[in-house]
């Protein structure tokens, strides 16, 4: 887990479940909104990774 | 799909419902200082504990991560931005200040993570104080009419 997607994965698991817990009342309701969320810090934060290595990490 | 109505009367509600446990302002004090109090003071004792969970978890991984403490002072407005973050999330922060962790790695490769960690529980804290915030004032509305 110190690996940098491990801390970033590890910390969009964290928020997902904090932002769920509050956004939804309902337990099944709060699982599919924070798996969804979940993933889509993780591959948003994946693919943005790769698009600032394409515009900055080449200089 | 409509999103489902918020603080709807739940099986989970089982703490007590006097006039003081309803104040919005002691909701917001305990919220602050405990995370996740509020909500176990309101009768959720579920969601107490998953949001407890989850923001102690976060700011233990940023202490480990090597994160620092930052210092409540004016001289530098990031410093003291990140400190006030810091505090959102009261007791940990207070224990792990008097254990003397938090000194900060600045050299370990995961410092600014360790920094993001513990600067974004406070932060998250907030939303959960202001959640309770609605709990109580929820409860006092309905109480009142």
């Amino acid at each position: 887990m110190t690996t940098h997607l491990g801390m970033m994965a590890l910390f969009s698991l964290l928020v997902s479940v904090v932002f769920a817990t509050l956004g939804r009342d309902d337990p099944a309701e709060q699982l599919k909104f924070g798996a969804r969320l979940f993933g889509a810090l993780v591959v948003g934060g994946y693919l943005l990774g790769w698009i600032l290595y394409g515009v900055f990490g080449r200089a | 799909m409509p999103p489902s109505p918020r603080h709807s009367p739940t099986s989970e509600r089982s703490g007590p419902q006097s006039a003081t446990d309803l104040n919005p302002v002691l909701t917001c004090l305990v919220a602050w200082l405990i995370p996740g109090g509020a909500h176990l003071l309101h009768g959720h004792a579920r969601k107490a504990a998953v949001l407890g969970g989850a923001l102690l978890a976060m700011f233990v991984v940023g202490i480990a991560a090597g994160g620092r403490l930052f210092p409540l002072q004016g001289t530098d407005i990031l410093v003291l931005l990140a400190a006030v973050a810091q505090w959102a999330l009261f007791l940990p922060r207070v224990i792990a200040g008097l254990a003397g962790f938090g000194a900060g790695a600045v050299t370990a490769a995961s410092y600014e993570y360790g920094n993001t960690f513990l600067i974004a529980a406070g932060l998250l804290n907030t939303l959960v104080l202001l959640d309770a915030y609605d709990l109580a004032a929820h409860a006092n509305r309905k109480r009142s009419s």
